[in-house]
Formats: C-alpha cells, structure tokens, sequence
C-alpha cells in the first residue's frame, strides 16, 4: 500500500478489570471504502469503535486521520474530526422530535441570530456576528426551521422517507435507525461507524440500508460496518478486518475469501454449518398435552385445543411465524402460563396448571425466549444465576443456609464445561456483563445441567454468534442422545429443520401442519405458517424477516 | 374582607411558594435528579434571607442571599449524586434534615426578631386599575414582589425548557444521558446546573416564605410544602405551565387548611344525616387531614395520567434516579 489509509488505528490496547478487550489491534480505512468488523460477541468490536468515537479512551495506541493524529477524549471531539457512529442500541430520545434529536449539541439559534446571512435573519450583520450574542443565542434560543429544511434535504438526497417534525416513538424501527444515520451527515461526517446495524431491521429494512450506504461511499465517506453476519460481509463490504478475543486475526479483501474462510477466521477453528444429527430411537412419552387452550397476556385466546406429544430422546420442532402461539405454547409447557383447558402430563403425572416450582421439581427445564428479562437476573452474579434454580438442592446447603463454596465450583464447572467467555470471576462478573451468546450458553447450562426430562427452549440462537449458535445446537442433540425429550420453537426454518426429528407448524394457535424433517418440504411448511395464504414465494422470507421486529 | 377574598389572598401568597420550590425540583428532575432536599434547601434560604434582612434592612438583599443559600445546599446534593453517584433519595432526605438541624440550631437566636420584609404593591402599570376587580383584584394585583416574580418564572422556565438549547441538552441529559454524551452534551456539567439552579429556586421559596409571605423566622417553618412541591412536578407531569395549575390549586388547599377552623360548615343537629354528615364533614376539614389532599391529588392525577396514556408520553423523565458513568455500560 503506497498511499496513507484514510484513517489508521495502531496498536489499540484496551483492558477492563480482568478482560483485555482490545490487544494491540492495528485497523485501517481507506475513503470512500466500507470496512467490515467481524468478530463474535465479544471479540471487542464495539470496544475498538468505542475508542475511535472517544467514549472509551485507550490504554496504548494512536489514532490519525487523513495522516493528522487525533486525541479523543469525548464523542465530541470525535465528532469535530468528522466522525459518526450509529449505535446499536439507538441513541434517540423517543420523547423527542427527530429534529430535536438531530441537532441536540449543535446549538442552533433562533433564525434571526443565525450567523449565516441568507437564514433569512433581520437583524444587522454587526449585532449577528458579535462573539457575544451568538454565544447567548446558542445557549438561551433554539431555532428549529433552517435545520429542519437541512434535515429534509439530507433524507431527500438518501432517499430516507422520514417527517423531521414526527416525534421518534411514532416511527418504526428502520426510520429511527434513519434518523440515526442524520444525524451523523447533519454533522458533515467523513467516517461513519455503523455497530451491528441490521440487528433490528428485516430483510427488506436491511437492503434499503445497504442501498444508502453505497449512495453514501459514492460521496467518499467512509464506513465502518461492525457485524457478526457473514451474508452482510458478502453482500456489502469491501475489505474486512476480523478479530478474535481482542485481537487482530487479519484484514481481507471479501472478493478472495469464502464464507467459510471468514468462519474460521472468527471462531479459530473450522465450523460447521452442518449438523451432525445421529438416529435415536424415541422412547416413552414424557410430556402429553390434551387439548390445551390458553390466551396471551391480553386475555385473548393465543393456543386452540393442541395436541402435543413428546417423547423421550426426540426433538419436536414447533415453526411458525413470531406471534402465532408459539410464546404461549412454550410457557405453557413450561409450567409459566396456566392453561383455559385441557390438560397437560409429565411423566405420566398430571401437572395442569400446577406451579412453575412443580414443573421445575418435576425435570421441566426452560430456556425463555428473552434471555435478558426472563432468563437471567441481569444483576446478579454469573454464580447466582447458574444456581437459580437448584439452590434448594441438598449438595447447596441444609435448607436454611447457602453453602457459597459449592456454588461457586458449580457455577465454575458450568462455566467451563459449555466454554462461556468473559466471566473471570464467577462471583464478580454478573450475567448482564455477558455478551448475548455467553448468556445464552450459560442458560442452557443451568438448564441442561439439572438433567431434565423435558427441555422446553424458545428461538435458543436468535440474535447469538456463528460460534456460540453451532455450540448450543449441539448441546441440544447431545441432550436428546441422553433421552432427554425436547420442545424446540424457533423462527428459522433451517435450525428446525436441522434438529428436530418431527416438524409441527403452528398458525393463529393452532397446530395445522406436522412433517419429519426428511419430508419436509420448505414452500409447503412456508405455507402452511402463512396460513396456506397466496404467495408461496414470500413465506421464507417472512418468517426470517418478522423476528424481531413485531 | 370577605371570607373569599381573605382566602384567595392567601391562596396567592402559599402558592407563590410552591411555585418557586416546584419549578426548581421541575429544573433538577428534566436534567435527571431527584432532589428530595428542597424542604431543607428552602428552609436554609428562609433562614439566611431572614438574617440578612434583619442586619442590613435590605429585603432585596436578603432574598438574594436566600437564593445563594439554597445554591450552596444544591451542591452538595449535586457533588453527591452527580460525582460520587449516591442515591439521590438518600442524598435528598439527609439534606432535608440536615437543612431542618442547621437552621433549627443557628436560627435559634433570631424567631424572636422582626424585620421588614416585602411591602405589598400594586402591580406596575395596570394594576392600579385592575385592583379593583371584584374578588380577584386585591389577591392577584396588590401583593408582593416575589408573587409577581414567582408568576414571571413560569413563562421564563417554560421558555428555558422548551426554547432554548441549554433547556434541549437538560431534557436530552434526563432523558437518556449516555444518548447525550455521544452528542456532545457535557452531561456531569448540565446534570450540575440544573440541581443548582433548583436549589436556587428553593432558597427563593424559603425566602418569600419568611421575608414577604410571614415576615418572620420559626424554626421548621417551611411545615412540609417542600414535600408537597416535590408531589407538584408528579402532579404537573414535569410542565412548567401545568405546574401553575397545580400550585394554585395546592396553594388554595394550603390557605383552606388554615382557615378551616373558622368556616362553619356544621348542618343544624335536626337536619335529616345531621348525625353522619356533621362528624364527616368534622373529619374531612381537620387541618391535619387536609394536609394530606395535596398527596391525594397527586396520587389522584398520576393514576389518571398512567392509565389514559402510554408510557411513552407520561412525562417522567426516562433517566431520573440514574447516575451515569462512560465506562461503566
């Protein structure tokens, strides 16, 4: 490379108590290119971006930018060197115009104090361009016109459909990270971070995204795309950079690389987007639902007269488009959601509507499609956690008391045996400080390590790393191996098709279609979670697209 | 003076308190903190705005360094909550006895003596003719100062708040301070200003209290109102001309309170429910029961307010009681 890079990161180290997040990581950014960051949950992406855009300020390292070396010691001064970035979790605030939002810190005075001449401003130039009157405009009056006119010019010239005077809770998920990206241009940016930014959007959403960010490198912007999906690395970045546990891995062109390639580059080992499913032969059934109805938390009916058998050393894989039952149905099971009728057997022992605590006594373990709010305590310790639901068990102590020592071997021996990472103190680092995938991992430990008869686990990899998601999809079938009988409800038709050794669909709470996986047709089960509606051709499509959006 | 006219008079003069002490806990509450000090605050502004007066003779003065007194307390509460990020309730409710203990010990030496304080005036310009209205006229246009400043801060806030950039980056500060960071809004600073004017507007309330409102110096004189402004910005969902509403309608509830016992609303022994409505009514004008309407409105208000309207559009500020720390997310 004979020309300097448009923005160069060198040596980057950045360590919290216990973790180096970021280990002599170097990174460069041509202009006009868009650069992807790979990596898995915590592999210290957001931390590198972080630093770049001055919340976090390095231990070692330089930072420059067009050759000149940059000292960040606040988004502000990152934002004065013409750097944006688009959060994962939106910074708006939904009380807010989109205006209001946009330019929040910019100071915008009132029109007539607006120090460019032609804003329409009647006051003379003399009193408008004196330092002290702008400096008391920009603080005691804010003027919104003008910068609503820019704001509109932005979206029009990015095709962003977006009305700047809507309050931000009135928009849908993909305006707001519009407005997100406003906000960045309304500041002139050269380099614009995007963190993991097609988290929230479908599919569509996500190709509407793309389309700008290609209008915008045309302008010679340049941009940082931090994702852990190899299909956007493919589809949309130039030169990708990948790292692993806080290190560089590598830079590539994506043009000389393979999906598989960027795979192992990742997760340092070779992956397999195969699973290697091996026979069991069913034993006896261990959960027999009769006919069950329930309703959702609105008090309209969400499950009609199911049936549902499973048996021991099965996996049973409930499809269905988010929002048909499936939430109910899984709560159900798991002993959560009391049943309208019909009854419900584990083990031969009839648990209709029994206590959550029962279900738990009785071998039903649960993996909640909401890690953070049903499935951990975020506050809690990684050891608190991993307990939470067999403390009472003698080896914990005598009933009154707690034995800590055991505990924490438990939580220790979880924590190794299922390879979670980021926890190098069990009693210290709570389950909120873990990224999506290292929770998850130490759920399914929790849950799987009770050794149950029945493990009821809801959308198990939704929103979880390539590494993390292939670790959890064996843990699963090492489980039904053991004659474990499993309920596995998911959104991705691949993964049920993967795992599961009978295919039920469910629509509008009901059960309408069953199928084994070496029958299954994809269009007709597509089909049959659209309700057997028209158009076949969408139906895959849908069912990727509305998984978190609703 | 009639009953009605004594009474609204001295609507006027509780509300005028309440409005000062409400818009300062409104300021604090939009930049995200709590400030459960303000009785304390208010009652260190009465105190040091008393004293000032009574050894210079000058109310302006005085009231002046009511407003810095309740500053100074402010900016504990700010160091405590904003710096060392301690519990803002735990912060308030020791202010608010610390505020109570201090002036009950260096105030003791001056409940005995007397100053002048605020004169009542009539309103510039045209209140020399609209003293004159029925009713109305003497409460809202013959009266002190520091009535008509208190109604003057209402548009001046609502202005600040909603018009400027300093009252967008406070907003921005309460709603979602790590959003504000990344924008550029000095959020430590901002989160400082706004406890500390507050606070100001607190000493201010205090001051009005013993230098036009009573003119004298007792020890807890402040009787909760500093309490009830806190319930205010609940009532008034954090707006500003909400908040009028509110302290004119605490203010009203105040004034009844003391003149309670002279409203005879005793029905004649022989009127049929004489027996069940006189011991009722006895009970609903107690004076210490009456103290408590203005909790009850609020509850009142509020249930309303979250059960007519999404979370979204409730007004509490989404970070109030969050500390915030850059690294720590």
């Amino acid at each position: 490379m004979t020309r300097e890079p448009f923005l160069r990161m060198e040596n980057i180290v950045k360590a919290f108590p216990g973790v180096v997040a970021n280990d002599h990581i170097d990174l460069t950014v041509e202009r006009g290119e868009i650069h992807g960051l790979l990596g898995e949950n915590g592999a210290g992406k957001s931390t590198l971006m972080k630093i770049l855009y001055g919340l976090y300020s390095q231990d070692d390292g330089e930072i420059s930018l067009s050759g000149t070396r940059l000292r960040l010691d606040s988004p502000q001064d990152a934002i004065d060197a013409g750097i944006g970035m688009v959060h994962q979790h939106f910074m708006l605030i939904p009380r807010l115009t989109v205006a209001e939002n946009v330019v929040l810190g910019e100071r915008e005075p009132a029109t007539p104090f607006r120090p460019d001449a032609d804003a329409g401003g009647w006051l003379p130039d003399a009193v408008r361009s004196n330092s002290l009157v702008q400096s008391l405009a920009g603080r005691f009056s804010l003027g919104l016109d003008v910068p609503e006119r820019r704001i509109q010019e932005l979206a029009d010239r990015y095709g962003f459909d977006i009305d700047v005077s809507a309050k931000v809770w009135e928009l849908g998920v993909g305006q707001q990270q519009r407005v997100e990206i406003l906000k960045a241009l309304y500041r002139d940016v050269d380099l614009l971070i995007l963190d993991e930014p097609t988290a929230v959007l479908t599919p569509t959403e996500a190709d509407l995204l793309f389309d700008s960010l290609e209008r915008l490198t045309d302008e010679g912007v340049s941009i940082i795309f931090i994702t852990h999906k190899l299909e956007e690395v493919e589809a949309v970045v130039d030169r990708v950079t990948v790292l692993r546990d806080g290190e560089n891995v590598g830079t590539v062109s994506t043009s000389d690389v393979s999906r598989a390639d960027l795979a192992e580059m990742m997760v340092g080992r070779e992956v397999l987007f195969t699973v290697d499913r091996e026979r069991v032969a069913p034993g006896e059934p261990v959960l027999r639902a009769r006919n069950v109805s329930a309703t959702d938390d609105r008090g309209i009916e969400a499950l009609s007269n199911v049936d549902l058998t499973v048996r021991r050393g099965e996996v049973v894989g409930i499809a269905g488009v988010s929002g048909n039952g499936q939430k109910e149905l899984a709560e159900v099971i798991a002993g959560l959601r009391t049943v309208s009728a019909g009854e419900l057997t584990v083990d031969g022992r009839d648990l209709t509507n029994a206590s959550p605590r029962t279900f738990i006594d009785n071998g039903v373990s649960f993996v909640p499609e909401d890690r953070n709010r049903y499935g951990s305590a975020g506050d809690l310790s990684v050891m608190h956690n991993a307990a939470m639901k067999d403390f009472r068990e003698d080896r914990f102590g005598s009933g009154v008391t707690l034995d800590y020592g055991e505990l924490r071997a438990h939580a220790e021996a979880l924590v190794e045996a299922f390879d979670v990472r980021g926890v190098h103190d069990v009693t210290d680092a709570t389950a909120g400080d873990l990224s999506g995938g290292n929770l998850q991992k130490l759920i399914l430990a929790r849950e799987i390590s009770r050794d149950p008869d029945l493990l009821v686990a809801n959308q198990p990899t939704r929103g979880v790393d390539v590494g993390a998601i292939e670790s959890i999809r064996e843990a699963i079938l090492d489980q039904r191996t053991e004659g474990t009988g499993v309920v596995l409800l998911s959104e991705d038709l691949d993964e049920i098709i993967d795992l599961s050794d009978r295919i039920l669909v469910v629509y509008e709470g009901e059960v309408v279609y069953e199928t084994t996986p070496e029958d299954a047709d994809r269009e007709r089960i597509g089909l049959e979670m659209t309700g057997g509606g028209d158009a076949t051709a969408t139906a895959g499509a849908q069912v990727r697209g509305l998984g978190g959006s609703s | 003076m009639s009953f009605a006219a004594g009474l609204l008079n001295a609507t006027v003069q509780a509300a005028t308190v309440l409005l000062l002490a409400g818009l300062g806990e409104l300021i604090s509450e939009r930049a995200g903190v709590l400030n459960l000090g303000v009785e304390g605050m208010m009652l260190v502004g009465a105190l040091g705005g008393f004293v000032v007066t009574a050894v210079t003779g000058n109310y302006w003065l005085g009231f002046g360094v009511g407003i810095a007194c309740g500053m100074a307390l402010a900016a504990v509460h700010a160091f405590l909550c904003i710096s060392l990020k301690s519990n803002q309730v735990i912060s308030g409710v020791m202010l608010t006895l610390l505020g109570t203990g201090l002036t009950t010990f260096f105030g003791s030496g001056w409940v005995q003596e007397s100053i002048t304080g605020f004169p009542q005036m009539t309103f510039p310009i045209v209140g020399r003719y609209l003293v004159h209205l029925p009713l109305v006229g003497e409460a809202f246009f013959r009266s002190t100062a520091t009535d008509y400043l208190a109604l003057l801060a209402v548009p001046v806030v609502w202005f600040f708040l909603y018009r400027s950039n300093l009252g967008l980056e406070i907003i921005a500060v309460g709603e979602d301070p790590e959003m504000a960071d990344t924008m550029g809004v000095p959020v430590f600073k901002f989160r400082y200003l706004a406890v500390i004017i507050g606070g100001g507007f607190a000493g201010a309330a205090g001051a009005h209290l013993s230098l036009a409102f009573s003119q004298l110096w007792v020890p807890g004189m402040t009787v909760g109102r500093g309490w009830i402004a806190v319930a205010l910005v609940v009532f008034a969902q954090w707006r500003p001309s909400r908040m009028l509403v509110g302290a004119y309608l605490f203010g009203l509830l105040d004034a009844l309170q003391l003149r309670s016992q002279s409203l005879s609303l005793a029905l004649d022994p022989n009127a049929p429910l004489a027996g069940v409505l006189n011991p009722l009514v006895n009970t609903l004008m107690n004076p210490q029961i009456m103290s408590t309407y203005p909790y009850l409105t609020t509850i009142a208000v509020l249930s309303y307010a979250v059960i007519r309207t999404e979370s979204v559009r409730l007004a509490v500020p989404s970070a109030l009681l969050q500390s915030y720390n850059r690294e720590m997310d």
